[in-house]
């Protein structure tokens, strides 16, 4: 092949405008179209029409829910693409709403803003104590951050180990000093404190207030790690740590950065929450949040292994995890906290398993090898038949219900039995190089015919198949 | 060209989306809903009264019933009602969460809630906006903070929490005349409910009970178990065993038969689930103060479906039994203290007016007359 002029290959479509966007950010494109795809569901299925007739209040309140997931979403997608692992962003919620309501209270005692009894008086506060208790949050944020990086740099704890002492004690930590700053501050040793300054309140309660910060955070973030040398260091880091460190990279400051990214955004996220839900309550706040954070991640396209993954992809990640909770609950009317986990662990392996196709060889890729495979076809059948009855479930046990979900199990069970079993046909196939490997010399000529066809038209798979994986790949090794 | 991996995720995603397309529209779980009129099911057409949980347990289960029970009795259907029972798990921000939900939805047109913590005012905000909406809101079980937030709700349906610590150390006193050191358990230490029947419970046991411990378990039945066993161990002195919330009772015995000291604690609980029942049945608790959840969610749905129609008789009927503050807005559903059937020191004791003391047999009969398995 020739190349003409402008360096493309002769004969071949130049990429339309819209098909390179699409490579470079197909993780985002096909988050949007999931997006949109669960709202026109929700839509469809929803007798109440929630989404048509409340549609700017549901808008804001999915917005407002995804940009605190998102930005500590963000800090956990930034440690997980440097390559380690975040899980202590629960704790740090919890911890960093004990310190920021614990030093209101302190600063109101400081500015003698107290009742006749002596408590705190946590309405209408100056805006200065506000400014002071964020800021000191954030720097504590920064501490833990720090501590993390000590340990896994200095002392050498796997991460997973270091940031699951934090997960751990950061909370019980917060438990501890809250009833010891209620009895320093307040007349009792309560195990929660409330705030009720309006203008506290509204940081986690209005809508744009979360929105504005998380859009901030993100361009910032985009830019440290679109455009900047720390953060084509950091994705080098996460792709191979010791040929990083061998091309003279200061691995222990980038992680460093990185674990303080995570648990600053942590820490503000947690002062967000600390504000929606009216003050600090560390035996629940953000309980299991960093398994959100982890999964928003991944879902928007950071791999566990590190070195891959987008800070559009993670916010976008967070959206999609955000609308499908909502859509649940709008569309499963009684108890859909029941079915939540159900459904968004669903689609989060779904989400997931797509885009690591995306990134594997398409038809290569073998998902029921063997008798493996014949069991987990026989498991997923059953296992989305019964998740078919189980929702179609209403608790009324009248014959025709029964009848309902029987025939609603049935049919998706035998939907799924249908594809899994196509598919498992599929990939049992001879391919290419097994036909060479088993055919008789005597079928030489027809056999190399045929494997060249399958080796042609499988590198001609790969190239489309990698078209936005391996532009994205490739996108982000420039980065890196 | 679309290969054959991406063919078979889509057809994969496909699929979830089938499961979804099936079964949510129906709805699921403890939709209590009758068919409408005209055999269609209403499904989740026309509008919801939502009994909205401080989190799970066998009492919100008995409260169901109540709830099914006043939906059948009242023909909410043929009002267009539908009566619903979610779920909270305990924390604030799960019940700020749902509220906040119920206002991005039209077809909520009541919600009778049992606020998880009183102090927080998060909640009677989220409360106040619903009714700014025009949902009627009515607190079941545990209320708001009377002091600041009364504003937030039109009723409260429930025992009167202050009254029934009161009677259960009552039941304490008649069990140790000579007084005693107790320890309280409970779920949420600032759930008003906790709070009233934790202050109660002093007032009646009387001044020569003393508090050691106050241990909180977040809802948590496996730390419920761990905070009795720390209060035993740190506490060498303590004879009183309180539970305050109704799985805090079997937690209570659970650890007593491990460590076999049954013969050094007097054990007052609230509440029977029927775990608890058993356990009383086999000498294992002194006294049970037992609030009516059947009663409060079938109250609850029958004030909530009388303000959603404006049945001004109705309302005027359950008025009737809302006297006992100045504000009229408490709707007391009743306490009964349970005394094991024979050998108690409590069955010459009085109690309050508005309590029902009954022996454990006759307490049963009560709940199989009820279809209920505990209260």
């Amino acid at each position: 092949m020739a190349l003409n002029s402008a360096g493309g290959i002769q004969g071949a479509q130049a990429p339309s405008g819209l098909s390179r966007l699409y490579s470079r950010y197909a993780t985002e494109c096909g988050l949007l179209i999931a997006i949109f795809a669960v709202i026109v569901i929700a839509i469809l299925i929803d007798p109440t029409n929630a989404y048509l007739e409340k549609p700017w209040y549901n808008a804001t309140e999915i917005l407002r829910h995804a940009s605190i997931l998102g930005i500590f979403a963000m800090g956990a997608g930034i440690v997980i693409i440097s390559g380690g692992i975040d899980l202590s962003s629960g704790s740090v919620i919890a911890f960093s709403g004990v310190i920021c309501c614990s030093m209101i209270l302190g600063l109101c005692q400081f500015a003698g803003l107290v009742d006749d009894t002596g408590n705190p008086v946590t309405a209408n506060l100056p805006g200065w104590i506000l400014v002071v208790a964020i800021s000191g949050t954030l720097g504590v944020g920064f501490i833990v951050g720090s501590f993390h990086a000590w340990l896994i740099t200095v002392v050498r704890l796997p991460p997973f180990i270091a940031t699951l002492a934090s997960l751990v004690g950061l909370r019980s930590l917060g438990r501890v000093l809250i009833q010891d700053v209620n009895r320093v501050f307040t007349s009792n040793a309560n195990t929660q404190i409330y705030i009720r300054d309006a203008t506290y309140k509204s940081l986690g309660n209005e809508w744009y207030i979360p929105v504005i910060i998380c859009a901030v955070v993100a361009l910032v973030l985009f830019t440290l790690m679109r455009s900047t040398v720390t953060g084509r260091h950091l994705y080098a880091i996460g792709g191979n740590e010791d040929a990083a460190r061998l091309s003279g990279i200061s691995t222990e400051k980038k992680k460093w950065l990185a674990y303080c990214i995570g648990t600053m955004t942590a820490a503000l996220a947690g002062i967000l929450y600390s504000s929606y839900v009216g003050g600090a309550m560390p035996d629940r706040d953000g309980l299991g949040y960093e398994l959100n954070a982890i999964a928003a991640a991944v879902v928007g396209g950071c791999s566990l292994a590190g070195g891959l993954g987008t800070i559009s992809g993670i916010v976008l990640g967070a959206i999609f995890l955000r609308v499908v909770i909502d859509a649940v609950a709008k569309t499963v009317k009684d108890n859909p906290d029941e079915f939540q986990g159900m459904i968004v662990g669903l689609l989060v392996v779904l989400a997931v398993t797509f885009n690591e196709l995306r990134s594997q060889k398409g038809d290569r890729k073998k998902f029921f090898p063997g008798a493996l495979g014949i069991v987990n076809i026989i498991s997923l059948t059953v296992l989305m038949g019964l998740v078919a009855m189980l929702v179609t479930s209403d608790g009324d046990s009248s014959t025709d219900d029964s009848r309902d979900k029987l025939f609603a199990g049935c049919l998706v069970a035998g939907i799924t039995f249908a594809v899994l079993v196509a598919r498992k046909m599929f990939e049992s196939r001879p391919t290419g190089e097994q036909a060479l490997v088993s055919t008789p010399i005597t079928a030489n000529a027809q056999s190399d015919s045929s494997a060249g066809g399958s080796s042609s038209e499988s590198g001609k798979q790969e190239i489309e198949g990698d078209g936005p994986g391996g532009g994205e790949e490739a996108d982000e090794g420039m980065d890196s | 060209m679309f290969s054959a991996s991406r063919f078979f995720s889509l057809s994969v995603l496909l699929l979830a989306l089938v499961v979804l397309a099936v079964g949510c529209g129906k709805g699921g779980g403890d939709s209590t809903a009758t068919p409408s009129p005209g055999g269609s099911d209403d499904g989740g057409a026309g509008k919801r009264i939502i009994i909205l949980t401080n989190g799970t347990s066998p009492f919100w289960d008995a409260a169901k019933i109540g709830a099914q029970e006043a939906a059948a009795d009242l023909k909410t259907a043929e009002a267009g009602l539908r009566v619903v029972v979610d779920t909270n798990d305990f924390s604030d921000k799960g019940q700020i969460d749902k509220l906040r939900s119920y206002q991005g939805m039209s077809d909520v047109a009541g919600v009778g809630i049992s606020i998880t913590n009183s102090g927080n005012s998060s909640i009677a905000d989220e409360l106040r906006k619903l009714a700014k909406q025009g949902v009627k809101v009515i607190t079941i079980d545990s209320d708001i903070d009377r002091k600041n937030d009364r504003d937030s709700r039109i009723a409260y349906i429930g025992t009167d929490n202050v009254y029934g610590g009161e009677e259960l150390g009552k039941a304490a006193k008649g069990l140790k005349p000579d007084g005693g050191n107790y320890a309280t358990f409970v779920g949420l230490k600032g759930a008003a409910n906790a709070i009233e029947r934790i202050g109660g419970f002093g007032v009646g046991a009387g001044d020569k009970f003393k508090q050691k411990e106050n241990f909180g378990d977040g809802g948590d039945q496996n730390t419920a178990r761990k905070n009795v066993r720390d209060a035993i161990d740190r506490n060498a002195d303590l004879d009183t065993l309180v539970g305050i919330w109704s799985y805090n009772a079997p937690a209570i015995v659970d650890i007593v038969t491990q460590l076999k000291r049954r013969k050094d604690f007097t054990i007052v609980t609230f509440d029977a689930e029927p775990i608890a029942i058993d356990h009383m049945k086999n000498g294992m608790i002194d006294a049970m103060a037992v609030q009516n959840p059947h009663a409060m969610g079938y109250e609850g749905v029958r004030m909530l479906k009388a303000l959603i129609t404006d049945d001004k008789d109705a309302l005027a009927a359950m008025e009737k039994r809302m006297n006992r503050t100045e504000e009229k807005d408490l709707f007391d559903t009743g306490l009964k203290i349970i005394i094991p059937d024979e050998g108690s020191p409590l069955a010459e004791t009085k109690f309050g007016d508005n309590t029902n003391k009954l022996t454990l047999s006759k307490f049963t009969e009560w709940l199989k007359s009820k279809g209920l398995q505990g209260s």
